[in-house]
């Protein structure tokens, strides 16, 4: 019993360097939101409002992640605000390759230079700000309680 | 310990020059006013060297081997108030500049995170030129990997790099520029939080880069990209940007002025302009109708990005999300409110992008998009204004920076 204690402390540890917990927080069970909450070295203070809590994330380096969970526990929207440009990696988990693509093709033409926003299938991000100072904030159609208004998530 | 002893030694250049002019005898200033340089750059708003960019503000900088008269004259790099440091593409050099390495002599890679896009390559060494300014070796950032005019070759950007999900600018054709001159108000383009001692974890700015691959590492300041109009020997303390006024329907190009300094010579005092101070973010507050958000001033913003839709009440365009497209153009006004309660309201105009595109111009001033949670001033406000940018900490007649003022 005690080894397979050693193992499963070892198959983790393996699975932490290998980053296989994926972060994953848009669109996952509130319990991700820890995965987030470690990343950033950060602190969690849970806020309760009509319809939805937020998760809010004050990281060391003075950042503050916010992210929004629906009532039976999916995280439907997340805001970021700090000096470090966010780890959207870590943020948008399943959806971070789509607003990639979606990202790039922006660009075809530069009539733009600026602050970011991306639609694509149900999936809206908005990245701003400049260097040393970014904000920005991404959310999930149809994650959304029908009662809550994606306003919320700022 | 490099810079301090070169800022000795133009001290000492300085002080012998005026021991040169006082003539026989006459007694040595005690403190010599700086000498009077030409403090002025020529700055174009053009479609740029890829043909479509809108509200390009560009430059020419020269940037050469440190301590040499090998230099490299580069045009079109898009004059930026809301970063920090010079980042040119390094395929635009034609000089091998000497890298600058971390403690353990691995060379540096620096991430460029820009709000739409990013720039990766490695930290090196240059004297940068700006008219008659010069700034001794200054830590820039040389856009690309690969190996580049000898250098050896550099690592592609780590994930830490691309995990902001933005695409990478390190061509002429994706970047729409030459290079990127960050002259906004703080020195470096990270500061404490990538120095050693600095943020947790550590920021995804600064890399170590063995030929195995890049690692995030803190950097002293000294040798963190650094916005080089503070190290110039005089006119350094901010920067002044000054555009002609253009008809309402753009204008095919448009040419104006940057100048170093603020109120350090006779170009470039305050005069009227009014000082909105920014805080450890270098941002104000700006409100529109009833919604406060914070806000900037800011070149490299090529238009005014503020709030959405459902706030301004201004339709998005048919063709692309990212414009405002009003039937007719729209007169608005919005409030800005410095950190330290200054408060001041501009008058602008929202026109249809669309159509405003269409025309070709290369100049607007009133080109909008939605920018949620924030108003960002960028080269539409501009024209027809001299606008200041005060450095962090440096000294100017109405107190130290940082602060905008117009």
């Amino acid at each position: 019993m005690k080894k397979f204690g050693m193992q499963a402390v070892a198959l983790l540890l393996l699975a932490c360097a290998a980053g296989l917990p994926a972060w994953a927080v848009l669109g996952q069970p509130v319990q991700s939101v820890e995965a987030d909450r470690a990343h950033l070295k950060g602190q969690i203070r849970l806020i309760q409002r009509q319809g939805y809590s937020v998760q809010r994330i004050a990281a060391a380096d003075g950042g503050i992640v916010r992210e929004f969970v629906s009532p039976d526990g999916i995280v439907f929207g997340v805001a970021w605000s700090g000096p470090a440009a966010p780890d959207l990696h870590q943020l948008l988990g399943a959806y971070f390759s789509a607003f990639q693509k979606a990202a790039r093709q922006t660009q075809t033409l530069r009539r733009r230079r600026g602050p970011l926003a991306v639609q694509v299938d149900g999936l809206v991000v908005e990245v701003g700000g400049h260097m040393r100072a970014y904000h920005g904030r991404a959310y999930v159609e149809n994650l959304i309680p029908s009662n809550v208004n994606q306003a919320v998530v700022q | 310990m490099r810079r301090k002893v070169l800022l000795a030694a133009a001290l000492a250049a300085t002080a012998a020059a005026w021991a040169g002019c006082g003539g026989g005898g006459s007694p040595l200033p005690i403190n010599p006013p700086p000498p009077v340089v030409n403090n002025t750059v020529p700055v174009q708003v053009t479609l740029g060297p890829t043909g479509n960019y809108v509200n390009g503000l560009f430059v020419t900088v020269t940037i050469c081997a440190p301590g040499t008269a090998q230099c490299d004259t580069i045009p079109n790099v898009l004059v930026d108030t809301g970063s920090f440091g010079l980042r040119i593409l390094a395929s635009q050099t034609t000089l091998n500049y000497p890298q600058i390495n971390d403690s353990n002599g691995n060379p540096l890679g620096n991430c460029g995170t820009f709000a739409d896009s990013f720039v990766w390559g490695p930290v090196a060494a240059a004297d940068v030129i700006l008219g008659n300014e010069k700034a001794s070796s200054v830590p820039i950032q040389l856009i690309g990997q690969g190996a580049i005019n000898g250098n050896a070759n550099f690592p592609p950007p780590p994930a830490a790099c691309t995990n902001s999900g933005l695409p990478p600018n390190d061509t002429v054709q994706s970047l729409g520029a030459n290079g990127i001159l960050g002259i906004g108000v703080f020195r470096h383009d990270c500061g404490a939080g990538c120095a050693p001692g600095g943020a947790s974890p550590i920021p995804p700015v600064y890399f170590s880069c063995p030929s195995t691959g890049c690692t995030a590492t803190y950097v002293d300041l000294a040798d963190q990209l650094q916005n080089p109009v503070w190290l110039f020997p005089q006119d350094n303390n901010g920067v002044m940007v000054n555009l002609p006024s253009i008809p309402a329907q753009g204008d095919t190009t448009s040419a104006g002025t940057l100048t170093f300094g603020i109120d350090t010579q006779s170009d470039n005092g305050l005069g009227t302009a009014q000082v909105f101070t920014v805080d450890s973010n270098g941002e104000m507050t700006t409100t529109f109708k009833t919604t406060t958000v914070p806000s900037v001033i800011d070149t490299g913003s090529n238009l005014l990005f503020f709030l959405d839709s459902a706030t301004t009440g201004l339709p998005l365009c048919s063709s692309n999300n990212a414009f405002y497209c009003p039937t007719s153009t729209v007169n608005l006004s919005a409030t800005n409110i410095g950190a330290a309660k200054e408060t001041g309201t501009v008058n602008f105009s929202v026109g249809d992008a669309e159509t405003l595109f269409n025309s070709g111009n290369a100049a607007f001033n009133d080109v909008g998009g939605p920018s949620a949670g924030s108003f960002d001033w960028g080269m539409p406000f501009f024209f027809g204004r001299k606008v200041f940018f005060a450095i962090n900490t440096l000294q100017t007649p109405v107190g130290p920076g940082p602060y905008f003022a117009y």
